[in-house]
């Protein structure tokens, strides 16, 4: 069957990578960094448009891509994290004094791999769309290497990354050696102990990136550390995407469905829900508690995975937008705050105290996401959380259900810290937390915070939008 | 065209609740101007669009229906929706609101004039609009509770406004424990509503109510008890009622609003609204009928013998919610909440006429240090005789007149001569508190250099609201009666005449007497009463009367202290302990992990190498 | 083909694997540590290359053409690295480089 139209399908990723060789060649000529920002702006734009238009009815393909309802849905999220991302990470670079353009290149970079990423149904492709996003990471972690801290992020997540990569990569090879075959239907065709130890393998490289428990300890070190844009894109398109083809290598390939490793994946992921939440209890600095948070919410997206039902999709992609939304603000709120200040970003809960007093918005959007990402009704986080509740009891999981139960109690705390800071009256130094900046950028956080509320109380029109999608 | 007027209806909430919010955020940036403009505007805009909606729905171009505003998640059998209803009665609920919280909120911006926090008061009466207006648009119970539950939040907000006085305080956390006991009841009423028929949808519930349930079922009538046990305490009536009194600590504004016009009305509403279930229950129904007989005698002998202007409101608020109550126990729904109307406009007037007092009198509210205000403040003088006119039923020209002789002959049609008596009786009281109350701020001569250098107030903010209210309260108030008989099944004087001449002949007489027996007494034997009110068996009804008959002392003595006492021998006992556990055990796991994140990347990366050598391991055992 | 059966191959693969991962876990130098990376991605290479030989397919040799590349990126990104960190800690232990923790 001649795949219909593909190239078209190509489009957004052409997009990307056509922005980032013109940043590239912008760079060689002159920097000019509004330029630069603009550029990368406009390519994201471009290219969510381009793949909204793309409403594929039935799916395109090429041996390495595939492009149906489940690609379709996590490029929308990849190039939507992606530009609020760009946006923010313009005012955040304003007040950094070293080279600033080649934050753009590395980051139109990262969405093109983890557009291909999200695409793949051949082990080549996933590695190339792992590696062409992680690697610009490397550098993005450690973009201000004046400071001590986001060179130890970068060197972190550098070693351990590459370390997951070969994990990842010895794991293909075994699979590969078992059945011949590099395409994800192909190794659909034979199990063996070749297999079952290439599966283990590679689900030791792709925890890594999602941070589930015993790999996780990179996350809070390596969150704190980096510049917040980094970490930003580190918290949303890496994980979507590595989740996502995690997801599509469950459905497709049978030894992704062992009973063994099902009751493995069950255990890391009741594991990762309550480790994580534990870990982040008396958290003080605010990106390493998100960095815990972050552990947590993949814990409780590893039930979709566990359970890998037509149901479960759907609810995995409830669970990683509205994840998604309130990360997206946490971190915006973050960043707001963090760049006009050139020396330190405001990580520590201290920045935070009394934060209503004096912008009272970003402190409300602040708000709102804290209480999404602990699943209060209403809000936006309360939809994934019920979702997956209801996924788990459904299938009869009980021991998910509990830990899922567990989890948010706990997580309530530390969620509810953030917020009683927020409101407290003295203000620690208000001259360390920033203040203003363009409007516009306030503008994008509010607009993620109102969102994350209209998700909440009007899920349905996103809900039907993701039932919809042919997968 | 109709369609269009009716789907502004989200908009009556919507508007408070953007007028909130923007109050909120808008950290005290605004200023005193904006924030008035901003906390009245929001509310004015949502009576607009109440009057839209009214009057489609007066022209007939609209019927009574339920918008669906949206379902929230759908995953399975779970599908909770959000649904709005517009009917005559809750139209009516909807008028009231917002008419007359407009204009409370128009007055308060000159009453509330310099105070510090004055974004914060309008956010919360805002909130509390906001919060009302859900209660009685809601199709379902889930909704109606909602707004009850936050218009006690603000209720218990606007009360403790002045926090820095403790007292105040205090009287916040009394209002909101009381009416808490009542919402324990009511939402155990709702629970088993919703395991017997599994719905919460009024409308629904009471058709299914109907058709499983036969008059006089125990569980019909334990369900409506459960809903009466919420309802007195929202609407203060025995035994639930102390809260009311001690509420007046808030800024007057607020006990027009919230203690007078609506919220303690949301009982009344609420059993209006649950009437179906009520008729199963004649039993209870009965009960409603006494315990708002004898809550208006209470309050009435209460009212008589208090000395702060704002408490005798309150006390006669309680009153006259008393006369609702017996109007629904009687079956006279529709009077009741006719009453609820009229009543509503007339104590908002005494409310924010006592305010004009208070302000100009450099917040002297004890009558016996007024006196004589009758020169000096004349806008307030002729609210205050308006307004008391209408409480104390004055025949044919008030509005209070029309509503109150309604549920007198309602009680004699339904042959309950007892509650009539009762309600008699309560009118008498009403008369001679009210001239109490007039001639003690008004008449005689200046107690106090608060009172002798009080200066009117000035301006529209002032004026305009009372005189709007002082002219609704008159004839022309009780025009605007509502036409309630497509919801509520026929009162039971329906279609009996007899005896109704011969009721308003006697209710008549009765105001007239109390308001002349007590002009006389007021006006001329002050001293003499004085002297009686100070010694022997006087002095014992002063104060028995003064202390509302020590219903405080009781329950403090019977049921606070006994409560704290255990509350305080069980702090620290094995189940506290236990329960502390839970916390403690993630403590000392959350210290043990966190030794984990040291920081070494070699530790990070030998802890990644064994969780994949046990992984690989265990998959090679299965 | 050759003689050797495919799991000798995989065999010698593994262990060098392992000996790159024990490089990784107790080498204290950031050179070293980037060199045992270096073994790891080398033994999956190693590995791909003795599958695809085995079933006589090309495959597996083009994504050993991409290991290399991605070793070589890697390296150089981390030699990057390297050099920042000298220049800041005075010194390539890794254990130095932990100021980040809790």
């Amino acid at each position: 069957m001649p795949a219909p139209l593909p190239l078209l399908s190509l489009g957004p990723f052409a997009l990307v990578c056509a922005a980032a060789v013109t940043v590239l060649l912008g760079i060689a000529w002159q920097r000019m960094h509004t330029v630069s920002a603009l550029v990368t702006i406009v390519g994201l734009l471009g290219a969510l448009v381009l793949q909204l238009a793309l409403q594929t009815p039935d799916s395109a393909e090429t041996p390495l891509l595939v492009f149906d309802g489940l690609s379709h849905f996590a490029a929308l999220m990849v190039l939507g994290s992606s530009l609020v991302v760009a946006l923010l990470s313009h005012t955040y670079l304003r007040g950094y004094t070293g080279p600033r353009e080649e934050f753009y290149l590395l980051l139109l970079c990262a969405a093109a791999g983890a557009l291909i990423l999200v695409a793949s149904q051949h082990l080549a492709s996933l590695f190339f769309g792992l590696e062409l996003l992680s690697m610009p990471l490397y550098g993005m972690l450690a973009y201000r290497f004046q400071s001590s801290h986001s060179l130890e992020a970068g060197l972190k997540y550098l070693i351990l990354s590459a370390a997951g990569s070969a994990f990842l990569l010895f794991g293909m090879a075994l699979l590969y050696a078992q059945t011949g075959a590099l395409d994800f239907t192909g190794l659909a065709s034979e199990m063996g102990p070749w297999a079952l130890a290439g599966t283990g393998l590679m689900l030791v490289g792709l925890g890594f990136k999602l941070s589930i428990v015993p790999f996780h300890l990179w996350t809070p070190d390596v969150y704190q550390g980096g510049p917040v844009p980094a970490t930003m894109l580190l918290a949303s398109i890496s994980k979507l995407a590595v989740f996502v083809v995690l997801l599509r290598l469950v459905l497709e390939v049978p030894t992704f469905r062992d009973e063994a490793l099902s009751a493995l994946l069950a255990g890391l992921a009741i594991l990762t829900m309550i480790v994580g939440n534990l870990l982040a209890l008396r958290q003080s600095d605010l990106k390493r508690l998100l960095g815990y948070s972050s552990i947590a919410h993949f814990g409780y997206l590893l039930v979709a995975l566990v359970i890998g039902s037509r149901f479960a999709v759907e609810t995995a992609g409830v669970y990683l937008i509205t994840y998604l939304v309130a990360t997206l603000t946490a971190f915006g709120v973050v960043t707001l705050l963090s760049s006009p200040c050139r020396t330190e970003e405001a990580s520590n809960l201290e920045h935070y105290r009394g934060l209503f007093w004096r912008r009272p918005w970003l402190a409300a959007a602040l708000t709102v996401a804290m209480l999404s990402l602990a699943g209060i009704p209403f809000t936006a986080g309360f939809i994934g959380k019920f979702y997956i509740l209801a996924l788990a009891v459904d299938a009869q999981r009980w021991w998910l259900v509990a830990a899922v139960i567990a989890g948010s109690a706990i997580g309530l705390y530390y969620y509810l810290r953030v917020m009683v800071a927020l409101f407290l009256r003295e203000a620690a130094d208000a001259s360390r937390a920033g203040r203003g900046g363009h409007w516009l950028n306030d503008t994008i956080v509010l607009v993620l915070a109102l969102l994350v509320i209209v998700l909440g109380v009007w899920p349905a029109p996103a809900v039907d939008w993701l039932a919809g999608l042919n997968y | 065209m109709m369609e269009m007027t009716v789907s502004l209806l989200p908009l009556t909430f919507l508007l408070p609740l953007a007028g909130t919010l923007l109050l909120a955020f808008s950290a005290g940036r605004l200023g005193e101007r904006g924030a008035v403009w901003i906390g009245t505007g929001s509310v004015g805009l949502a009576a607009l669009v109440t009057a839209l909606v009214g009057a489609d729905f007066a022209l007939g171009n609209a019927g009574p229906q339920t918008l669906t505003l949206y379902t929230w998640i759908a995953v399975g059998e779970f599908a909770p929706s959000i649904g709005l209803r517009l009917d005559a009665l809750s139209l009516t609920m909807l008028s009231v609101i917002t008419g007359v919280g407009f204009l409370i909120h128009w007055f308060a911006g000159w009453y509330m004039r310099g105070e510090e926090g004055i974004t914060r008061f309008y956010a919360y009466m805002n909130l509390f609009v906001f919060s009302m207006i859900l209660l009685v648009l809601g199709d379902n119970l889930l909704l109606l509770f909602l707004g009850w539950e936050g218009v006690g939040l603000c209720s218990y907000l606007l009360i403790g406004y002045y926090y820095q006085n403790a007292a105040n305080g205090a009287a916040a956390m009394k209002a909101f424990i009381v009416t808490r006991i009542g919402d324990v009841f009511l939402a155990v009423g709702l629970f088993l509503l919703f395991t017997q028929f599994g719905t919460l949808d009024i409308a629904e519930l009471v058709t299914r109510a109907t058709q499983a349930w036969s008059a006089g079922e125990p569980l019909a009538q334990l369900a409506a008890l459960l809903i009466l046990g919420g309802a007195l305490g929202k609407s203060a009536q025995l035994p639930l009622h102390t809260w009311l009194a001690d509420a007046m600590a808030g800024p007057t504004p607020v006990s027009a609003l919230i203690h007078a016009a609506t919220m303690v009305t949301a009982g009344v509403y609420l059993i209006a609204r649950m009437h179906g279930i009520f008729e199963l229950a004649p039993a209870v129904l009965y009960l409603v009928g006494m315990i708002g007989a004898v809550t208006l005698l209470m309050a009435g002998f209460a009212a008589l013998a208090q000395t702060d202007i704002k408490r005798v409101l309150a006390y006669s608020t309680m009153s006259q919610i008393g006369y609702m109550f017996l109007a629904l126990g009687v079956g006279a729904y529709s009077a009741g909440v006719f009453h609820l109307v009229t009543h509503a406009f007339f104590k908002a007037l005494l409310f924010l006429a006592a305010g004009a007092v208070i302000v100009c009198c450099r917040h002297e509210q004890d009558i016996r240090r007024l006196g004589g205000l009758r020169r000096r403040l004349p806008l307030a003088y002729l609210s205050f005789v308006v307004g008391g006119a209408a409480l104390a039923a004055l025949p044919l020209v008030t509005a209070g007149f029309y509503s109150k002789d309604e549920i007198l002959w309602q009680a004699l049609a339904a042959e309950q001569q007892g509650l009539l008596i009762a309600g008699l009786l309560g009118s008498l009281l009403t008369g001679l508190y009210t001239l109490r109350l007039i001639v003690g701020i008004f008449h005689g001569e200046p107690k106090s250099k608060a009172a002798e250098n009080a200066q009117p107030g000035r301006g529209p903010q002032h004026s305009v609201p009372l005189l709007v209210l002082a002219v609704l309260s008159t004839l022309l108030g009780a025009w605007l009666r509502p036409d309630l008989s497509a919801v509520f099944p026929a009162a039971p004087g329906a279609d009996a005449h007899a005896g109704h001449t011969a009721v308003q002949l006697i209710a008549s007489a009765t105001a007239i007497i109390g308001i002349l027996l007590g002009a006389w007494l007021f006006l001329t034997q002050g001293p003499k009463l004085a002297r009686l009110a100070a010694e022997g068996a006087g002095a014992f009804f002063w104060r028995w009367w003064h202390r509302a008959f020590g219903f405080d002392g009781l329950y403090d003595r019977v049921l606070v202290r006994p409560f704290l006492g255990l509350v305080q021998s069980l702090r620290r006992d094995w189940l506290d302990a236990f329960c502390g556990l839970a916390g403690q055990l993630a403590l000392v796991l959350h210290a043990g992990l966190s030794r984990s994140q040291n920081g070494q990347l070699r530790h990070y990366a030998i802890a990644t190498v064994v969780g994949a050598t046990l992984m690989v391991v265990i998959l090679a055992r299965a | 083909m050759s003689g050797i059966p495919m799991e000798h191959g995989l065999m010698v693969a593994s262990a060098l694997f392992a000996i790159g991962l024990a490089g990784l876990m107790v080498r204290r130098n950031l050179m070293f540590v980037l060199m045992s990376l270096e073994i790891m991605l080398n033994a999956a290479g190693l590995a791909f290359i003795v599958a695809s030989t085995a079933w006589a397919e090309p495959h597996g040799q083009v994504m050993y053409l991409m290991v290399i590349t991605l070793a070589a990126a890697e390296a150089s990104v981390g030699l990057a690295l390297v050099l920042q960190i000298y220049r800041h800690f005075r010194s390539l232990d890794v254990d130095a480089v932990s100021q980040l923790r809790g």
